[in-house]
């Protein structure tokens, strides 16, 4: 059924009205091109997202079960032992890139006048800011160095709360594993700012060997895993799990509560717009199609007579509709192309979200599957659109439409 | 002359009744007629006669409430759509009094459609189309659209659409109704040469005494039956 000749009438057919056609697929390419812009910047966010969580926590976190599921009593109760070993080990599979330890523990900063408190994370500086990458601004001062020992960076908000600039001599106090109360003297090396204004008022970043010493342990708290490419993570996961028994290993997307609550939401919005779009392209397409079915009653009639099955009409009208679908689904996926490379030459900058105190550049993803699916649905929506129109009107008795006026 | 061995279609006792709100309105009451291969045939009688109506269900595209049609020595009373369909694709030609085309499609390819909804393969399609675009005077139209021919072109267009496929009849209502004198004559004419040319048997309702002068048997009808019965004398 389906051959050039058929095209060529379905196309034929949408040029009749052309004012009515080109309503139908400006509205089919709105409607397209809303979709891929609003899915786009969606992507574009989810990705940003991943990125930052899995730079943030490795893209797998090995820790001991308890660290998972479990508060701790005293300082590192449930850290891990001989941790370099198991850095070791880590490293030996191919997939890994670098493993970064992290000591996480809180207490009380102190500039002499005030106190407060701080979220402190001991780290492996060097390692860690390579692969934080544009996801932590340094705002004043450097960033750690690995064989440092003594220095502190702060969160902006602490920083300012403490009126603290890199060069500062402040106090850390905290807890050691034996319960007792330790105190010791650092240095400002730079103030940081991660873009959540709330971790910023208290967060403390050194390096393991001070908060170790701090602390009076030699554990850590967990492992952060980096992978060389991000997709690896799940199979890694498996071959990690399997080869650490005793040990728990989560993967970025089980920390990464942020992202999951802003893809929920994003999901739910983008979705019900997606799903709006499609009714009113249906709408769109269902009525332009009725009109012109209407008006060819009789025509439907005398190609009837002239032995085409309705079933040949329905594919036939359908076809029309996959014209008017996929010559708007087409428009608007240029459209949106359009506003994504404009985007990319002419930056927008969106304000700070809720919670953050950074802006981000307004970008919209080229997500190939995104636009394929998109231009897909458009073209099936507008056949079956079409198709639903015709199907009563093919199937009308002869007679009846050839005498219709 | 009739004979149920060679009729092209013989129509028995066909009763058809059409419903108007509450009233029934009879439109055949027993009406039985054998139309021959080659033969032209023509049915005249006053509006609401029966005329459309036996075109109607010559042509398979209504159904009788109680009679037998035979096509081709077949009984095709009760065929379902599709049966129908086919059998109308493959061997019954339509002539409309508005001449029906399709607006978007150009000469060649209203003519074309049947073969094309037949399946027929395309060198072949080409060949017939141009053979019969010749035979009715529109070869050098066959790019044209319709809405740039002349009524009579247009309605030659028609005749060729209705011989392409080769078909055992062709129904014909008011072919003329719409032509002006001289272009009425024309096509006549040409239907006649083509209906004795291609075998066909012709079944046309008209009005027109030069229609029928043409016609090689004249059924006058009147009130749904079949009144009388004259065969022309040669032109």
């Amino acid at each position: 059924m389906l051959n050039t000749r058929w095209l060529k009438f379905a196309w034929l057919n949408t040029l009749r009205n052309r004012r009515r056609s080109a309503i139908t697929v400006t509205i089919a390419a709105l409607g397209t091109s809303a979709i891929l812009v609003a899915g786009g910047f969606a992507i574009y966010t989810y990705e940003g997202l991943a990125q930052s969580a899995a730079r943030t926590t490795g893209h797998l976190i090995v820790a001991t079960p308890a660290q998972f599921s479990q508060d701790e009593d005293t300082p590192l109760q449930h850290g891990l032992d001989d941790w370099a070993a198991l850095k070791a080990k880590l490293l030996a599979d191919p997939a890994v890139r670098s493993v970064l330890p992290r000591l996480e523990f809180s207490g009380l900063i102190s500039n002499g006048e005030k106190s407060t408190v701080m979220l402190a994370v001991g780290i492996s500086p060097d390692d860690e800011f390579a692969v934080k990458g544009p996801f932590l601004t340094v705002n004043q001062g450097d960033v750690l160095a690995g064989d440092e020992r003594g220095a502190v960076m702060l969160g902006e908000g602490l920083a300012r709360s403490l009126k603290a600039t890199p060069g500062s001599s402040l106090t850390l106090l905290t807890s050691t594993t034996e319960g007792a109360l330790n105190a010791l003297d650092v240095t400002v090396k730079g103030v940081v700012s991660t873009g959540i204004a709330e971790l910023d008022k208290r967060l403390v970043y050194t390096d393991v060997a001070t908060a170790q010493r701090l602390i009076v342990s030699q554990r850590v708290s967990s492992l952060g895993v980096y992978l060389n490419r991000m997709e690896a993570t799940p199979a890694a996961q498996a071959r990690l799990k399997a080869a650490l028994p005793g040990l728990e290993v989560q993967t970025w997307l089980d920390q990464a509560m942020f992202y999951r609550s802003v893809k929920g939401l994003y999901d739910r919005i983008f979705g019900a717009l997606g799903l709006i779009i499609g009714v009113i392209v249906l709408f769109v397409v269902t009525n332009a199609m009725a009109m012109a079915i209407i008006e060819r009653t009789r025509e439907i009639g005398t190609l009837r007579a002239l032995g085409t099955l309705p079933r040949q009409l329905v594919a036939s009208f359908s076809l029309e509709g996959m014209v008017l679908g996929g010559l708007g689904a087409g428009l608007g996926a240029l459209v949106a192309l359009g506003v994504s490379l404009a985007l990319l030459v002419f930056p927008v900058e969106m304000p700070p979200p809720p919670g953050r105190n950074t802006g981000y550049p307004l970008q919209i993803a080229l997500d190939l599957p995104l636009y394929a699916g998109t231009v897909l649905a458009m073209v099936v929506l507008a056949m079956l659109a079409s198709a639903l129109v015709a199907r009563r009107s093919v199937n009308q008795p002869v007679v009846d439409a050839l005498a219709h006026v | 002359m009739t004979s149920a061995n060679t009729a092209v279609l013989r129509l028995q006792g066909l009763h058809k009744t059409y419903r108007l709100g509450v009233h029934i309105v009879p439109a055949l009451q027993g009406v039985d007629l054998d139309v021959l291969p080659g033969e032209m045939l023509a049915l005249t009688g006053p509006s609401g006669s029966g005329k459309s109506t036996i075109l109607n269900l010559a042509g398979l595209i209504d159904q009788a409430d109680s009679g037998q049609i035979h096509f081709a020595g077949r009984d095709v009373s009760h065929l379902d759509e599709t049966a129908a369909t086919l059998l109308r694709r493959d061997a019954i030609g339509f002539i409309f009094q508005s001449f029906n085309l399709v607006p978007v499609m150009t000469v060649a390819d209203n003519v074309d459609y049947p073969l094309l909804l037949a399946g027929v393969a395309a060198p072949e399609r080409r060949q017939r189309v141009q053979a019969v675009l010749h035979s009715v005077g529109l070869a050098e139209h066959a790019a044209h659209r319709p809405d740039a021919l002349s009524g009579g072109q247009r309605q030659r267009v028609a005749i060729a659409r209705a011989l392409v496929k080769r078909p055992r009849l062709v129904i014909a209502d008011e072919p003329t109704a719409s032509l002006d004198s001289h272009t009425a004559e024309q096509v006549l004419d040409l239907m006649r040469e083509r209906c004795h040319a291609e075998g066909a048997a012709f079944l046309i309702a008209t009005h027109d005494a030069r229609a029928v002068r043409r016609c090689d048997r004249v059924i006058a009808l009147q009130d749904g039956r079949i009144v009388t019965t004259e065969e022309a004398l040669p032109c």
